[in-house]
């Protein structure tokens, strides 16, 4: 699956791959209402990462269904839809008018985002906001609701069990960890937003970790992403116990990455003779090693 | 929108000029045939963790291998001012380099080329490495009969790189240089009002490209006379694609919102829908 924000709406990267080859593509993350998005500058390159203040600038839920969404329904691949909000009437509002979407296959629920009734208190480090969003979430879903854990707190495997408790039929990990960098010569941090989200292969060793932990503490399906970018990446994360994962920050530089991924795996199966189903989770701890 | 395709392509040059510029020629006959005067590239160093994204780089011109082939070649002028530039500097014939192109709306859109007929004379103006968005607009409008004057400007002589390139498209250039060491002392928006001033009767296009304060400063120029003006703009971008809407800048009003994609709404925009008072994009 290509991850959220990093492939637009599909449409894009018709013209470059085939997009019936991908196993899904989750869209850009929508709003109810449509957003702006922050001031540039919105991206800096770090060391074999990037930080991104994108500020979530989408065409809001109504748009989608009659702009973006016809032409994802003319593909066989799978459409999943990244729902955000800033209020747990927010992220319902915006599920109820994309339950009228024919074609969507899942939501995956964005709890990164500041909660502004709360302070601004993000949805996703809060144990009592995770349940309040993901079961009102749920009860309004029409299709299977997936949620993507942010990586920026003490304990992701609490959250997990929250979202697993609240009805998430499935768990997506991680979302970007909050960085920052900064201008030197002017003393002005290179974001317009101070700080941003760092993607890409320099957060990998540590999504992994975090995938490994959640699956071992849910039971419910994860979907793991963080830095892959060759189908040796993908298969550590599905061997750490994803049953599916995500391709991001990789599809900037190059685009058919998730397809080659799924190349690769298949590759890599034929050449050890094992099922993928084998592989999930299929990792050998060495003794007394804990996490 | 564009034919891009994404391609490895192989080195065939890679010579120095002056003032840390290098001209980069790569063998791609598909993507150079489908380019348009303004477009741009998006260029990977592969193998590289550490120059992770691509570069946007805008297509300095497509050339022949012998005289009656079609273009084979597509090549770009760059300056060195970071990492990515330096490594591409190091690049040597048959090495290989992703090259995703052409991408963005050029300068030829129909409704950019009927005005470009229309005018008197089409003024062309370049600050520094902006002269690379603006020989192949300066060919098409020599091979349409238009013979452009070019305003070029840069910090010092070893700053015009390319000028040469012009000589056989441009009516004239006028120069300008920071420290006078070529043409005019000063900014290349000082002739460029003396030439609107004196010449206040002229209907002109502009076609500006070059760093953020210096468009800014032209198109405040160009906008007293109202003649109407060309701006190709710059931004920091994640994939050149549309996709990361990390290169978006902002706009008065229009159908997509307040803020555009660099790379596919542009780079080439109306100067007048650009919001020149809004946050400039980073200085880089
Ligand atoms: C549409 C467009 C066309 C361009 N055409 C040319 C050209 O023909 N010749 C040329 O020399 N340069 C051109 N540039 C600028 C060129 O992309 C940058 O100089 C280059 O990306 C710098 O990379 P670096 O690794 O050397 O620098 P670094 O400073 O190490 O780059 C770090 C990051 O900042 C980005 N960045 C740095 N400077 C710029 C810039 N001015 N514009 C956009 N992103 C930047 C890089 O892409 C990278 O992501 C163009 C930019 C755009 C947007
Ligand atoms: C430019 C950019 C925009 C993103 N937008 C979203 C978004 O709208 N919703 C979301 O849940 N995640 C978003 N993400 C996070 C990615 O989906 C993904 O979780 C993260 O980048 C880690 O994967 P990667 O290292 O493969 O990029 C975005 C990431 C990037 C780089
Ligand atoms: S560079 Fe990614 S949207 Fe323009």
């Amino acid at each position: 699956m290509t991850a959220s924000g990093t492939f637009g709406y599909g449409r894009e990267f018709a013209r470059l791959i085939d997009l019936n080859r991908l196993g899904g593509i989750v869209v850009k993350g929508i709003s109810a209402d449509p957003m702006e998005g922050n001031p540039p500058p919105r991206i800096y390159e770090t060391e074999a990462g990037m930080l991104n203040a994108i500020g979530l600038q989408n065409v809001g839920a109504k748009k989608f269904l009659t702009e973006k969404l016809p032409f994802l329904r003319t593909l066989e691949t799978r459409c999943v839809v990244n729902v955000f909000g800033y209020s747990t009437e927010d992220y319902v509002r915006c599920i109820e008018i994309l339950n009228a979407g024919d074609g969507i296959d899942a939501y995956e629920l964005n709890i990164s985002c500041p909660n502004t009734r709360c302070g601004g208190m993000v949805y996703g480090n809060d144990p009592k906001l995770t349940e309040e969003v993901v079961r009102a979430s749920k009860r309004a879903a029409r299709f299977p609701l997936f949620v993507k854990l942010s990586p920026n707190v003490t304990d992701i495997t609490e959250l997990a069990r929250v979202a697993e408790g609240s009805g998430a039929d499935a768990l997506s990990l991680v979302n970007t960890f909050v960085g920052m960098a900064v201008d030197i010569e002017t003393r002005t941090p290179r974001l317009s937003n101070l700080t941003g989200g760092l993607s890409g292969p320099a957060i990998k060793p540590v999504a992994l970790r975090m995938v490994y932990q959640v699956a071992q503490a849910v039971k419910i399906p994860v979907i793991g992403m963080g830095g892959i970018a060759s189908a040796e990446d993908a298969l550590e994360f599905l061997i750490a116990g994803a049953q599916a994962v995500q391709v991001g920050t990789a599809n900037f530089y190059a685009p058919a990455t998730a397809i080659d991924i799924v190349e690769g795996i298949r590759g890599f199966c034929r050449r050890k003779q094992i099922h993928l189903t084998d592989l999930i989770g299929s990792l050998k701890a060495a003794a007394g090693s804990a996490v | 929108m564009t034919k891009m395709q994404d391609e490895i392509t192989p080195v065939v040059g890679n010579r120095s000029l002056t003032g840390g510029h290098y001209l980069l020629s790569l063998y791609s006959p598909r993507q150079a045939r489908a380019t348009r005067p303004g477009q741009f590239a998006m260029v990977r160093l592969p193998g590289r963790s550490d120059v992770l994204l691509r570069r946007p780089m805008s297509i300095y011109e497509v050339a022949q291998r012998s005289k009656h082939s079609k273009p084979e070649i597509i090549r770009l002028l760059y300056k060195i001012v970071g990492r990515g530039t330096r490594m591409m500097a190091e690049l040597k014939p048959a090495d290989r380099v992703g090259l995703i192109a052409p991408l963005g709306h050029g300068f030829f859109e129909e409704e950019y080329l009927a005005r470009a007929l229309e005018a008197d004379e089409v003024l062309l103006v370049a600050g520094g490495i902006g002269i690379a968005a603006l020989l192949m607009p300066a060919r098409e409008l020599a091979g349409r009969g238009i013979r452009a004057t070019l305003f070029f400007g840069g910090r010092t002589k070893n700053d015009l790189a390319g000028l040469a390139d012009f000589r056989r498209s441009i009516r004239t250039a006028v120069l300008s240089t920071e420290d006078g060491s070529r043409g005019h002392r000063g900014y290349v928006t000082e002739p460029l009002a003396d030439y609107l001033h004196h010449h206040s009767k002229k209907r002109f296009l502009l076609m500006v490209c070059g760093p953020w304060p210096m468009l800014a400063a032209s198109v405040a120029l160009v906008q007293r006379y109202g003649h109407p003006c060309l701006v190709s703009m710059e931004n920091r971008m994640g994939c050149g694609l549309g996709v990361c809407l990390g290169c978006s800048i902002r706009v008065d009003g229009t159908g997509h919102g307040a803020y555009e994609r660099v790379c596919t709404e542009g780079p080439v925009f109306w100067a007048e829908k650009v919001a020149w008072n809004a946050e400039a994009p980073p200085k880089v």
